[in-house]
């Protein structure tokens, strides 16, 4: 290479970009979360830690818990099912498999609001699950099925599945047959195989999964608006409820400062595992 | 008469309408030390894995002391493998893969530390049990999957081209190791190697495959002196071939006198034929009912040993003459000489062209 | 030999799996067709309701919007993102935080973007409308198209950039007569894909778009109109959306054999 400052004028619009409109606005919330709120709206620039503290006051912390305990609940339900898929993929002939994973994922490319609109189709009073429950003759009042917390974890569910498949596949697809080949030679059964051989050697596919899931469902605020109906609260509309309703925004930069360093340190905690999987450092005598 | 160890009769293996084993029918003994030898795709690793249970056979029966083993799972069988990958665990350290099928045994805790350090010590490994498998050399890999399919003591230990991935001087090294252990332990080894040399040197019997059949089984010394085919005569050794035509009393080449041959197969006069002599055999100081002349035309070392490529007017390629050293060091052949090489009518074997 | 069993077993598993994955979206595009627009019983196939979207002045002004956010913030991005990969990938020594800011827009959660855009450009005094919408999508976008034209650089010999140098050619002539042409599919796939991602995207849209009407995207328009219940109207509606974004993506896929792009 001739010239060293070629290649970063190349690059440098996009990162002017990425500077100006990302990081520069990140930066933005962490510091509003340390002003006050101003009289009606607005912002007092005044340094406190009030937002913080309010974050951990037990009517928010009491919200937070419920998004992680909706979250947890979505991406260990998706991580299984996700699992169980990657799993039969990988089982089946070699050049089925891709077309196979091409349609688990294609549902994730279709438009979000579209598959969680699907679920009230289908949940709601008039719904096609209430249809056919008459059908077979089912009497009486029917529980309600739609704006239930129930109905918030399957829509999360529904919408990240396909990306479980996929970080499941990975490890699962890239296992070497004979690794479980020599566990049944040494006289283990299928299912001791799969306990002791597989799925420690794919668990980093399913943590990335896990994350993942619960990382976009804590913070969501489409699904448990819509599939959870007005009342429904989770940290995402409360974010939301604090920048466009309630116009608090350095609480609402609190919650979200608080949201992303749980974030963050889930994925820490992932990036760890997957390290543990590839194979033990020096020094990681079990 | 004892039953033998292990009995094939008559395995096959099809992959759809590909036949990877043809047919394979022979005996292993007690304690026997059996090399499978074979050009890539020959079926070896086939048949191996349908000992192993993880490939059913597409006909005929595996007999493991007079009873039939063909439709035990492979977690059942008393034969363990040792893959060409070595497939050890990554995710465990060598002493927990090593005491992981003595696990599957529900052997007593104690018992299993026990024989899992007794055997770290018997590879030379005993310091390195903590470690994981991608902390190791490629030697201590293949020992310790050696290690772990040997510590369950089968009846018999499969080994998928054990010393594959190893360098030439590792390999020597391990050939005698897996001697060692196999007397040592005093378990039936089958071990699959395209390695002519390694078979010879290794196994007490060898047994030649082609296309998914067995061409030869016997010993080392059977298989390399006394070849039944042209393939079995080519892939073992340095042979050299002189296309013939069968004459009465010998056999005419191209040009020159009759070669003789001691035994030689029948074969109808004025039939074409090779004979074939190995290169060791054909000397230029050697006494014999044979002679030829030639053009040395290249000179290649061969650890102490000479190989004169000789250029003759029988066959197209020049023939190959391996000269010791110390006869080597008395001639002093250079490119271009012309010399003559003798061989003995013992030395002749004759094929069918 | 897996053993039959297993097999069978994971034949159910996979059934199951697509049928959950499947069931509702077709429940929805099939009743998209009915006639009678209700889920209680099938009337007859009808085309009509797509009539009535057509008629529906505020979902064709949503339509319109999203195309022009499309359009453009798939141009910006792909000329911006295009050029970073290749900056990228001549560089090669890059560090972890550029590796970083390059990938965070990828996994950042949107709803965090989302208020960081709105606080930002309310507090610049910066009026929102389509505008906003478009150069907050450029931010996710360009990363996709970056990442998806770095894959193909990957196996991309350089020698041929060399030779080009070597017959003569100035480094511009180089990367117009060569490097562009071989990363061509790459970048059109990137572009479509990024295409796809503004149409579908809703939240980022949601908080830039600003007050006012006038700058609603059709998924804001579908947002609001979900609210309030299910009507044969939006089934219409969400089979063209998704039929779109299916067509994008597989064009996509046929432009750039290899991974599902973004992975
Ligand atoms: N699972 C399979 N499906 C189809 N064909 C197979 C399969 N396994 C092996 N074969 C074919 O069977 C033949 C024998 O293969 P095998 O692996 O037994 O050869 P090998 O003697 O072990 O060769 P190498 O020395 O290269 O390991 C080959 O032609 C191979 O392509
Ligand atoms: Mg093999």
């Amino acid at each position: 290479m001739t010239t060293d400052r070629r290649p970063i004028l190349l690059m440098s619009p996009a990162l002017l970009w990425l500077f100006g409109l990302m990081v520069v606005p990140c930066l933005l919330i962490l510091v509003l979360a340390f002003f006050r709120r101003g009289m009606y709206g607005g912002i007092e620039y005044t340094f406190t830690l009030e937002n913080i503290a309010l974050v951990f006051d037990p009517l928010y912390a009491q919200i937070f818990l419920k998004s992680a305990w909706i979250a947890g609940l979505a991406a260990g339900i998706a991580s299984i099912l996700g699992y169980a898929a990657a799993y039969a993929i990988a089982a089946m002939p070699r050049h089925r498999q891709s077309a196979l994973l091409f349609f688990a994922v294609l549902p994730f490319w279709s438009n979000y609001l579209v598959r969680t609109y699907a679920w009230i189709v289908l949940l709601n009073r008039e719904g096609l699950i209430v249809n056919l429950a008459r059908w077979v003759g089912f009497e009486g009042e029917l529980p309600s099925m739609l704006y239930t917390e129930q109905a918030v974890v399957i829509g999360l569910i529904y919408n990240y599945l396909p990306f479980v498949i996929l970080s499941c596949y990975a490890p699962l697809s890239r296992l070497n047959p004979e690794i479980s080949e020599a566990s049944r030679d040494l006289g283990a059964s299928g299912w001791t195989t799969f306990r002791r051989v597989v799925l420690p050697m794919t668990v980093p596919g399913i943590a990335t999964g896990f994350v993942f899931v619960f990382v976009l469902s804590i913070g969501n605020f489409v699904t448990p608006a819509l599939l959870g109906g007005g009342q429904f609260q989770m940290i995402g509309n409360l974010v939301y409820a604090q920048f466009l309703t309630a116009n608090d925004w350095p609480f609402g930069a609190a919650l979200s400062m608080v949201l992303i360093m749980v974030m963050l340190g889930l994925l820490m905690a992932q990036a760890t595992v997957a390290d543990r999987a590839s194979g033990g450092k020096a020094g990681d005598n079990g | 008469m004892t039953t033998p160890l292990l009995s094939l009769r008559d395995i096959k293996k099809n992959f759809g309408s590909a036949q990877a084993v043809a047919g394979v029918t022979m005996d292993i003994h007690r304690n026997e030390f059996f090399a499978l030898l074979g050009a890539s795709g020959s079926g070896k690793t086939t048949l191996l894995r349908m000992l192993a249970g993880f490939e059913a056979p597409s006909g005929g029966d595996i007999l493991l002391e007079g009873s039939s083993i063909a439709a035990m799972p492979p977690n059942k069988r008393p034969v363990n493998l040792m893959f060409q990958s070595y497939a050890l665990f990554p995710h465990m350290t060598v002493a927990q893969n090593i005491a992981y099928g003595l696990e599957m045994d529900r052997l007593a805790k104690a018992e299993i530390k026990s024989r899992v350090s007794e055997i770290l010590e018997v590879i030379q490994l005993g310091h390195l049990g903590g470690r994981k498998p991608d902390q190791l050399s490629g030697g201590q890999r293949q020992r310790v999957a050696l290690a772990r399919a040997l510590v369950k003591r089968p009846k018999v230990l499969l080994l998928d081209e054990p010393l594959g991935a190893l360098d030439k001087k590792l390999r020597s090294e391990m050939q005698l190791e897996l001697k060692r252990l196999q007397h040592e332990f005093g378990i039936t080894f089958i071990v699959v190697t395209h390695d002519q040399e390694e078979a010879l040197v290794m196994a007490d019997r060898v047994a030649i495959m082609k296309d998914g059949a067995l061409l030869q089984v016997g010993t080392p010394r059977e298989i390399y002196e006394y070849p039944e085919t042209r393939f079995a005569a080519d892939f073992i050794g340095v042979m050299n071939f002189l296309p013939v035509s069968v004459a009465s009393g010998g056999y005419q080449g191209k040009e020159g006198p009759l070669i003789r041959a001691a035994d030689a197969p029948e074969l109808a006069a004025g039939s074409a034929a090779v004979a074939a002599i190995r290169s060791e055999r054909l000397g230029v100081e050697t006494q014999g009912e044979n002679s030829l002349a030639g053009e040395i035309t290249d000179i290649a070392y061969h650890g102490l040993d000479l190989l004169l490529h000789v250029k003759t007017p029988l066959a197209e390629t020049p023939v190959i003459s391996r000269l010791t050293a110390d006869v080597a060091e008395r001639l002093a052949p250079e490119v271009g000489q012309t010399i003559t090489l003798g061989w003995s009518a013992r030395d002749t074997r004759i094929f069918p062209a | 030999m897996a053993d039959r069993n297993t097999f069978r077993l994971m034949l159910l598993i996979l059934g199951l799996v697509f049928a959950f994955l499947y069931l509702p979206i077709s429940v929805l595009v099939g009743l998209s067709f009915n006639e009678g627009g209700l889920p209680t019983a099938w009337t007859g196939f009808s085309v009509k309701w797509y009539g009535e979207l057509l008629a529906n002045k505020d979902i064709l002004r949503a339509a319109g919007n999203t195309l022009i956010v499309a359009i453009f913030s798939t141009l910006l991005s792909t000329i911006l993102g295009s050029l970073l990969a290749v900056g990228v990938e001549i560089r090669r020594r890059n560090g972890k935080w550029l590796e970083t800011m390059i990938f965070a827009p990828m996994i950042i959660p949107d709803i965090v973007l989302a208020i960081a855009l709105l606080s930002f450009f309310s507090l610049l005094g910066v009026k929102m409308g389509l505008h906003t919408i478009i150069v907050s999508h450029v931010v996710f976008n360009l990363a996709f198209v970056s990442a998806v034209v770095r894959a193909r650089l990957k196996s991309f010999d350089w020698s041929i950039v060399e030779a080009s140098n070597d017959l003569g050619a100035t480094t511009a002539t180089t990367m117009r007569r060569v490097v562009l042409p071989v990363l061509m599919p790459a970048i059109l796939a990137g572009a479509l894909l990024a295409f796809t991602l503004s149409v579908d995207e809703f939240i980022i849209a949601f908080f830039t778009a600003g007050a006012g009407r006038s700058s609603i995207t059709l998924p804001m328009q579908i947002f609001s109109m979900i609210r309030f219940g299910v009507t044969p109207e939006i089934n219409a509606l969400a089979t063209v959306v998704m039929a779109v974004s299916v067509v994008a993506l597989a064009l996509s896929q046929r432009l750039n054999r290899g991974g599902l792009p973004g992975q």
